[in-house]
Parts: structure tokens; sequence; C-alpha cells
């Protein structure tokens, strides 16, 4: 047997290597969680695709989720929706809003959004928010156990910025992406023994905005929501692959890529 | 000092401190190198436009501290609310986006161009933070030269995040001055001695870091107990005088870290 792993990729081959079925998907029977500012379902690209929209509010110190008919202020999420929607374009989206709802901090109200999108076990999770406060180091690490044990994937974008940013440093539970110039989603890349392991398209990416126009837009926040597309393909194909099983094949997808560039 | 000569003392310090305009002594050259920053950073990203939208009041509506452009003055007066806009996105999120207009449609979050009469195209916008915190926002607007407008690079937005830690540092010191300014004008318009919780709520106000911050609550809680009276201050300095002995007592490890 061999020892540097080529058995185990010739066999992901079969299953995720070049003219295999999940390329061909289209997010069929998928629901991604994107916890964010809100996604503006009035977009021709986006109507009818949203099945819950729910949005935080501060109540006696505690943060409670209700039904949302407000619009997305700030156009992040909206966004976010259409480059997943873009990749597969039958995926259904969960909005949940938690941005611009006052009151608490703004890591609380984020990680109550997290929690929500967990409990309701939403099998995708768009989360291009972070926070570098150490205080939400432990629960965030928490909350992102009880994802993996419930099955959740959870896709977070990294920091731009120097300083490291929770969640997306967090490595066993999580998957994280960091941006680049590359323009076809297909061709993420995969840096195994680095904090943030996964790289996608998130330099002038062309997607929806509110109000039915669309915007060219920079940073990690975007390179997340590839992922998130490519994800709702492979579960589509594979509706029970659990989290590890596509943090492995996104392993191996990424190496056909590189081979392939090579 | 024979007693009414010291009240003459007392009164005429006071009206000395109320004549000097402390207010713009301690906040001003905050302000002015904020802005001398800002205007190198727009230098070297190659825009024209561009500001510093800090946090109004505790929660996350944003004010513009300082801009400099065309329509720099109108901006001061306004405001955004939380969570709108491609600031307020940054300040909730943590996250420096840049956004291009792709079609050259109108504007998203149109109230400042309604109300500057200025046409948005290309937004980078990157976070302020200050020991973990996002306390404001710097944003660009536009490129120098006329439309359309090459959208911000990756380069930019790293070279945005450098000068952004630069202000940060600033904001945070302009915010300390601030709550030192409300704090004296409270204490010399007032006759009565400053209230030792009004002194600890400033003190948590003011963004430093945890250990300053501690030793800063230890030592008003010093002064606190001090003033208590003569019983209390015995007793302080009896648990004090313990607390050095045990900790001097231990030779590798000190469990109490001061």
């Amino acid at each position: 047997m061999s020892t540097d792993g080529s058995a185990f990729f010739s066999t992901m081959s079969a299953y995720f290597g070049p003219g295999t079925d999940w390329r061909s998907s289209t997010g069929k029977g998928v629901t991604v969680a994107v916890i964010d500012s809100g996604i503006d379902d009035t977009h021709k690209d986006l109507s009818g695709r949203v099945v819950e929209s729910v949005e935080a509010r501060v109540e006696k110190n505690k943060v409670i989720f209700e039904p949302s008919e407000a619009v997305d202020s700030a156009g992040h999420g909206t966004a976010c929706a259409g480059i997943i929607a873009r990749i597969a374009p039958e995926v259904r989206f969960a909005s949940v809003k938690v941005l611009g709802a006052g009151g608490l901090g703004d890591g609380q109200i984020f990680l109550a959004g997290l929690e929500y999108a967990i409990k309701k076990q939403y099998k995708v999770i768009n989360l291009s928010l972070g926070t570098t406060k150490p205080q939400f180091f432990a629960p965030l690490h928490d909350l992102l156990d009880r994802a993996y044990q419930a099955g959740c994937i959870v896709v977070a974008a990294a920091n731009n910025l120097p300083q490291p940013s929770f969640p997306s440093v967090f490595s066993s539970s999580l998957i994280s992406v960091i941006k680049s110039a590359q323009r076809d989603p297909l061709k993420f890349g995969f840096h195994y023994g680095e904090v943030i392991e996964l790289t996608a398209p998130g330099v002038n990416v062309r997607t929806t905005w509110p109000g039915g126009g669309y915007r060219d837009l920079t940073g990690n926040s975007f390179a997340c929501p590839h992922i998130v597309g490519i994800i709702a393909l492979l579960l589509e194909a594979f509706p029970n692959m659990t989290p590890f099983q596509v943090k492995s094949a996104l392993y191996a997808i990424a190496r056909e890529n590189q081979e392939a560039e090579d | 000092m024979p007693q009414q000569s010291e009240k003459e003392f007392s009164e005429r310090l006071r009206r000395l401190i109320e004549t000097i305009d402390i207010a713009n002594m301690l906040t001003s050259p905050i302000i002015d190198s904020i802005r001398n920053l800002l205007e190198l950073s727009a230098g070297a990203i190659g825009s024209p436009e561009a500001s510093v939208l800090v946090r109004d009041g505790d929660g996350s509506d944003l004010k513009f501290l300082t801009a400099i452009g065309e329509v720099a003055d109108q901006l001061l007066e306004m405001k955004i609310p939380a969570g709108k806009g491609i600031a307020g996105f940054v300040l909730s999120s943590g996250q420096p986006m840049a956004v291009a207009d792709a079609l050259g449609e109108q504007t998203f979050y149109p109230e400042v161009d309604k109300q500057t009469g200025y046409s948005t195209q290309t937004i980078l916008a990157t976070p302020l933070r200050y020991d973990g915190d996002v306390i404001g926002v710097l944003e660009y607007v536009n490129r120098n030269g006329s439309p359309p407008f090459e959208p911000f690079t990756p380069d930019e937005m790293d070279k945005a995040a450098v000068y952004a830690d630069a202000i940060a540092s600033l904001v945070n010191a302009y915010n300390a001055a601030k709550l030192f300014r409300q704090f004296s004008d409270k204490v010399l318009s007032s006759d009565r001695e400053p209230d030792m919780a009004e002194i600890r709520d400033w003190l948590l106000a003011i963004r430093e870091s945890s250990d300053h911050h501690e030793r800063m609550e230890l030592a008003v809680m010093l002064r606190e107990i001090a003033e208590r009276g003569e019983s209390e201050r015995r007793l302080c300095r009896e648990l004090l005088d313990t607390i050095l002995r045990f900790s001097k007592s231990k030779d590798d490890v000190s469990y109490l870290s001061f």
C-alpha cells in the first residue's frame, strides 16, 4: 500500500475528479444559511430562493430572532448570496440578519446568529464575518464543535488584516477561506498545514447588489461564498457528506486543480 | 497660607483653567494628526476623497470625524445609521471590502450622495481596530482623474490596512482626550467633590490595554478606601502588606501578578 496518499487521491478522484456527477449539479435540495446583513430577494437572480428570513432583535439583554421583512441595509449579504447562486443556481437560502440590530455588542449578535443556524441544522453556513475579540474565542469554539457534531458545515472568511480573527483561525471544525485573484470558482486552492486552508476568487467579483444591480467586489468575504457554492454542488450529489468528508473532498479537488496547472 | 487667600487662589486657578480652551487643546492636535495621516494615505492610494468615521455614542451609528475632498465639509455634518451602507457593514463585520459600481447605475445607500451631490463609484473601506475592537472605519471614495474609475486593488487594500493601524491609535487617543475633556468640564462646572463612581465609569470608558486598565482601577480603589477614614486605611494597608509578603515568599512562581 502506498504511503504518500496516492491511493486515497485516486479513490477520491473517482468521485470528485473531472467529469464526475457533482460538477453538473445545481445545488438542488440544499439550503444555505447566510449569516450577514440580510438578502434582497427582490433581485431577479435571487427571487423565490430565500426560504427563511429572520433578523436579530435585542430584548432584555437577549438576542431573539424573528421573521424579517427588512431589506439588506448594507448590500453584503445580497452580494454573498449572489455568488453562491451563480455557482449553485438551484440552491435555497436562509437569511439570518445579524447586522444593524444595535443594543448588545456586534460580536454577541453574530454568535447568536450562528447558534440559530446550527439549531435549525442548516447543512451549510456562510459566515463572511469575524471578530478579533479574545473573549469570543471560547464560545465560538464551543459553537463550532456543536456545528460539527450536528453535521453543519461552517465556512468562514479569513480576516483581511494581519491579526487573526475568530472563527477563521480555528481549523478542525471549520472551513476558512482567503481571497485569490483566480476567476474560475472551480479552480480553488487548498494549502494543507496553513491556518487558512482554502483560497477562492475574491478580487473584483461581479455579483448581485440590492436594488437589482450588480457590483464588482473585493475582499475575503467574497471568497467564502465561492466555497459555499461548491459545497452545495457536492451536497446535491452526496447529501449525507459530513463536514470532515466535505473538507477531504475539497482538498482532493484542489489538489487536482493544482496538478492540472503544473 | 491663610485660609482666605487659599480660597482666593483656588478660585483664580479655576477661572484660569476655564479661560484656557481646554477642549481644543486636548482634541484638536489629534484631529489634525488624523487629518494629516488621512491626506498622506489618500495620496498613496490615489483617491481624492477620504474620511475617518467613528462610532457616534455607544451604539453602532457612525459619524464623520474628519474628511478630505470636495464634499468634506458636508460630510462632517452627516451620520450613518448602524449597519447601513458599506461603512456600517465594515464596522459591524470587521471585514474590509472594496466595491466598484459595475454598471454605472445609481449608487447604493444613496443618502450620502443625495445630500452632498457627489457621485460615488468606487469605495475602499477598512476597519479601524484598537485592542480587538472595531472603533471606526477608514474610507476612500473614487480615484484621482475622471471616471470611469478602476476598482481598488488588493494591494491598495493592504496599504489602507497599514494606515488604518496608525489612524486607529490616534482615534483611540482622541476618544480618551474627549472623555477627559467631558470629565474635566464636569468637575469644573460643579462645586462638589468628584464622585468616585463617576471616575470609575470614566476609566472604564477609556480603551487602554487591560493591564493598564486594571492598575488604574486599583489606584482609584485605593484612593477611595483612603478617603473613607483611618480604620479603613489601616485595614487596607494590612491587607496589602500581607499580599506583598505572600507574593515575596514564592521563590519561583508568583501566583499573583500585578
